[in-house]
């Protein structure tokens, strides 16, 4: 019934594809968190249970609104940029320049560190508590989320910059494009966070 | 069904096997429909609504509709259950018939139990209509339904609240349903309704009582310590004693 | 990886990879608990809100989160991200270390990668799991004995019945994809590892973290709310929640971990020759299971996420005086709730019609029917949800939209059914416990699915709903079914994981003990649902008496049947006959590397040539 062939060593492609799905499935599984948040987020909208959307004012506090549209899309911006960054050392390892890598990976590595600061930054001069409705509680939500994106995107791209200089990547590059992959879910996620939050 | 698996055999209805599994298809059948029926019409609670006599016909519909399925599957295990047993730590020789698909039997299986599922939806559908209807009489008393733990309070239109439920027979009823603390839910048992009484809204049900007698309204949601305790009783009387406990009940709640 | 090569380990000086066990995690984890447990208690502001809970929901899960972080690390978890990070890649002989080369006994006890090693791992802890929710289930009974209840304090009985659903889910869950889906697997596609060896034992390894906030919650109060945990009831729920919460998070990330790294090992690394027509269907109810747990548990883990959300910090996700949503809870719950049961069911039926051609002799009847009915149902499984929600009235006129979803799952279903059927049709029945399992999958499932009709009737379910014909039935799906499925699975994948076959006396009085049990208590449960008895209560009406006695009686048969199963898994682990190389006579890959399976399985890799279920067809 079967015939056996002799073992090889696995190219480096073999296993880069391999690790590209894996990633994938693992964003599938990250993708339906977000997207089960943007869930929560038109069902309470839609409820407006016991008008605690955006809670009217008291003697206790003024009037909740919804934050200026600002705060969510400059995070956004933040990360496109160190997306593209990325990109741009991306292409530079497919091109053989491994300045370019290292320069592009770097200035990625300095953006999501801008866009830790600048988040948390938003987290903490909120002008709300949490027990402000059901609108504040989806802030906190997706503002913590992209906080642990970001966290992740810390650590990859701190990696990545490591390697680099390292001249890992010299022989192949899979890791590179993988860690595109993520900077790319990563703006889509955080996008995807600022649309909701602006209050379409 | 069964039958048509050997289909280049000119007379494959005759092979002792396909006789024997058409027999037992058709005993299995009755035994199945007939012994679920039973087994339903025996335990199942004694109907206080036309709503709940739906729900029992129904029952026995798909039970009755899904014997024949229950039956053919039953009918082919037995036959190969009583045939060609090997015992032992070796295997025995393969098989000696070698269908490894039958277009036919596939396609014929599949419509069969497209048309049943579509039977089922269709009887559900119409049973569905003729229930809401209830909701939508105008004639109907309307209670608010409040629970919490681990109780229930009834109120009436005219002042009146209780504890235990007080409903004229045959005349439609309306129960509006919310909570004060925690998910409960609201079932009469006998009556074939249910509805959860959730914190923060108001659900609906509706059904027309028709037996006069005491039935039984639990709660069918966890809902902490006392869940199972909280269950209480539903009288059904006859509009007369029904309108004097009314008023006599809302004197009550006036004069304390 | 390459081929074994015989070098030594090479340690210069004892690396930090080597000092790594089960014990270092231990220690590292209840040392980082404790020390952020007293942290907490210092600092934490006291609650200036009315809510009373929140700073010791904050504590608990804080010293929860600290025992999850410092047992990873103890585990070694971490080495391998920090390596990457550092740019020192694990070396071939590190890897080969990781692998448990040489090991003996103790590569049990480490984050070894190796797949048959995790396999082994899954089996002891999917056996542990079912011990305690079986002996929960047995303490619901005994209590459910008399209909005043009694023995059992009301706030325990919830806690048992909390413990014991959630408990068993997951033991189902792992049951099948868990010990066989690691160790067989990987050998039947022809493969000499999972695609990711350590996402491998970290999938094992979050499982045995989880664990332990579970069993810490037991004595902060339990889980006294159903193994739902509906809020706002899981709110106000005493601090054992937590625990739960802290359980369900981890292991949905187990779930969603070992989800990619199974999926990505089917499609990529299958043997040369083993097309999608070849690849056995076993493999195809594996990756629906854990495909379909992608896209679900990460819902789960929202839920939880948000619950723990309320109880800590005081937001409004569920709360409704804050403008939260009870409904949305259920929603949330039951999107990752449906496609679950089917998570549980698809590998326990894919394992029976694995074995059928085996010990029928037959091919497979209709390969591509197997293959629709799984994807039919995997699709169907995520449109489902709100019939569980008919009686809820979040949405009463979706009603007859779900009841359309949920009727339909019948037609895949029903093409399980026919593959069964028509593969058995004519066969040579071999007579082993596998084999009279599938008849009883047929049974149980039969059962299962035609009450699970009538379940799916909104006006039907409106009786029904919250009674213990629910209960019942989704006994029937998933123990009837599934679990028949997985205890036929290790009988029959018992030489190929201990190279001993199972005592097969002891296999069939556990087999017959466990079933007739099974349907006593189970057709006895149906009976006082009908009757009009609600789940989940510690105290019933004396007209239930009778149906539950029968129930309690016929849990006390289902008991003694899987203790004589666990004996007969000792005793043949231990002693029993040495099995031949391929006992069963099948032609899937597994039965090609004999007992001991070396490291990386095969010294060179197949090619298959043939279908798998080539019975009575010319021999290739």
């Amino acid at each position: 019934m079967s015939v056996e062939t002799h073992a090889h060593h696995e190219h480096p492609d073999v296993v880069g594809s391999r690790n590209r799905l894996g990633v994938v499935l693992l964003l599938v599984a990250d993708i339906a968190f977000a997207l089960s948040m943007i869930f929560v987020y038109f069902y309470l909208r839609q409820q407006n249970v016991n008008d605690m959307w955006l809670p009217a004012a008291t003697s206790e506090h003024p009037a909740i609104t919804p934050l200026a549209s600002g705060a969510g899309w400059t995070v956004t911006a933040i990360a496109a940029f160190g997306l593209l960054a990325h990109f741009y050392g991306l292409k530079g390892v497919r091109a053989g320049n491994q300045t370019q890598l290292k320069l592009g990976s770097l200035v990625a590595l300095v953006a999501s560190i801008a866009a830790i600061v600048y988040q948390f930054n938003t987290i903490a001069t909120a002008p709300f508590t949490f027990s402000d409705g059901a609108y504040v509680s989806c802030f906190y939500m997706f503002a913590i989320l992209n906080f642990v994106h970001i966290m992740l995107t810390i650590f990859i791209s701190l990696g990545n910059w490591n390697r680099a200089r390292l001249g890992i990547y010299k022989s192949d590059h899979w890791h590179v494009d993988i860690v595109n992959v993520w900077w790319v879910w990563m703006v889509v996620s955080s996008l995807l966070g600022a649309f909701a939050l602006s209050h379409p | 069904m069964s039958e048509q698996m050997t289909p280049q055999t000119p007379q494959w209805w005759k092979k002792p096997d396909v006789k024997k599994t058409a027999i037992l298809w058709a005993i299995c059948t009755v035994v199945i429909g007939y012994g679920g029926a039973q087994f339903n019409i025996r335990n199942i609670v004694s109907p206080a609504s036309l709503t709940m006599s739906g729900v029992i016909d129904l029952m026995q519909i798909f039970t009755w509709a899904s014997a024949p399925v229950a039956g053919l599957v039953a009918a082919i295990c037995l036959t190969v259950l009583t045939s060609k047993r090997h015992y032992g730590d070796n295997p025995p020789a393969d098989a000696d018939h070698e269908i490894a698909n039958s277009p036919r039997v596939v396609g014929l299986w599949i419509v069969v139990s497209s048309v049943l599922c579509l039977f089922a939806l269709v009887a559900g559908f119409i049973v569905i209509q003729k229930d809401s209807a209830e909701l939508l009489d105008s004639d109907a008393i309307q209670l608010n339904v409040t629970g919490q733990q681990w109780l229930w309070s009834i109120d009436y239109p005219n002042g009146a609240r209780s504890e235990d439920v007080y409903l004229p027979v045959n005349k439609p009823v309306v129960f509006h349903v919310t909570s004060v603390d925690v998910k409960h839910s609201f079932w009469i048992v006998q009556m074939g309704i249910k509805i959860d009484a959730n914190p923060g809204y108001t659900t609906e049900t509706a059904v027309t009582p028709n037996k006069i007698g005491v039935f039984d309204l639990r709660c069918a949601e966890l809902c902490g310590l006392l869940h199972a305790y909280m269950q209480t009783k539903v009288h059904v009387v006859s509009q007369a004693d029904y309108d004097a406990w009314l008023n006599n009940h809302a004197a009550i709640e006036k004069g304390a | 990886m390459t081929t074994v090569m015989s070098k030594p380990v090479s340690a210069p000086g004892k690396s930090i990879i080597e000092k790594l066990n089960f014990f270092t995690a231990l220690a590292l984890g209840a040392l980082s608990a404790i020390v952020v447990w007293r942290l907490a208690l210092q600092f934490l502001p006291q609650d200036t809100e009315v809510r009373l809970f929140t700073r010791e929901d904050k504590i608990t899960l804080l010293s929860m989160t600290a025992w999850f972080v410092g047992f990873m690390t103890g585990i070694g978890a971490l080495v391998g991200p920090f390596r990457w990070l550092m740019g020192k890649d694990l070396t071939h002989e590190e890897n080969m270390f990781l692998a448990g080369k040489d090991m003996g006994v103790k590569r049990y006890f480490r984050y070894t990668t190796d797949h048959k090693v995790v396999g082994i791992q899954y089996l002891v802890i999917t056996m542990l799991i079912f011990g305690i929710g079986g002996i929960l289930a047995m303490l619901i009974r005994t209590n459910l004995g008399t209909p005043e209840g009694g023995w059992i304090h009301p706030q325990a009985y919830n806690s048992i019945v909390g413990t014991h659903g959630i408990v068993m889910i997951v033991g189902t869950i792992i049951m099948v994809t868990g010990p066989f889906g690691n160790f067989i697997m990987p050998i039947m596609i022809g493969a000499r590892d999972m695609a990711f060896p350590r996402l491998n034992a970290l999938s094992f390894w979050l499982i045995v973290a989880a664990a332990v906030p579970l069993l810490w919650g037991q004595f902060l109060g339990g889980i006294s709310t159903g193994w739902t945990a509906y809020n706002p009831l899981a709110s106000q729920a005493p601090l054992g929640m937590d625990g739960y919460i802290m359980f369900i998070c981890i292991f949905a990330i187990s779930t969603m971990v070992a989800g990619a790294n199974i999926t990505t090992t089917v499609v990529k690394m299958r043997a040369k020759g083993m097309t999608w027509n070849r690849t056995p269907i076993f493999i195809y109810g594996v990756v629906a299971s854990v495909a379909l747990a992608l896209p679900a548990f990460p819902v789960f883990f929202l839920s939880q996420v948000l619950s723990a959300m309320d109880r800590a910090l005081d937001t409004s996700f569920y709360n409704t005086a804050g403008g939260g949503s009870g409904w949305l809870y259920e929603n949330l719950f039951w999107i990752m709730g449906h496609p679950e049961v089917y998570v549980i069911l698809i590998p326990a039926v894919a394992a029976l019609m694995e074995m059928a051609p085996v010990f029928t002799r037959n091919p497979l009847f209709s390969f591509n029917v197997a293959i629709m009915g799984i994807a039919g149902i995997s699709g169907l499984s995520i449109l489902v949800w709100a019939h569980h929600m008919y009686m809820s009235g979040w949405a009463p006129l979706l009603n007859t939209p779900f009841m359309l979803t949920t009727e339909l799952i019948s037609i895949p279903t029903g093409m399980l059914f026919l593959v069964l059927v028509g593969t058995l049709w004519r066969g040579r029945l071999w007579m082993t416990m596998p084999t009279m399992s599938i008849f009883a999958l047929l049974w149980n499932f039969m059962i299962g699915g035609i009450t699970g009709i009538y379940l799916s009737d909104v006006p039907a379910d409106a009786f029904l709903h919250g009674s213990m014909y629910v209960t019942a039935h989704f006994h029937y799906t998933l123990m009837g079914a599934g679990l028949t499925g997985a205890l036929a699975a290790l009988v029959y994948w018992f030489p190929a994981m201990t190279g001993r076959m199972f005592d097969k006396k002891l296999s069939w009085i556990s087999f017959w003990m466990v079933q007739i049990g099974f349907n006593i208590a189970f057709i006895g449960m149906f009976t006082v649902g009908l009757a009009g008895q609600p789940r989940r209560v510690e105290a019933y009406a004396s007209t239930f008496n009778t149906g539950n006695m029968i129930t309690t009686g016929g849990a006390y048969l289902i008991m003694t049947g899987m203790l004589v199963l666990l004996y007969g898994v000792i005793s043949s682990w231990r002693s029993g006959v040495i099995a031949p190389k391929n006992p069963w006579q099948a032609k899937t890959l597994e039965w090609t590397v004999g007992y001991p399976v070396p490291l990386e399985n095969f010294d060179v890799l197949p090619v298959v040539t043939s279908d798998p279920y080539g019975y009575g067809k010319a021999k290739s």
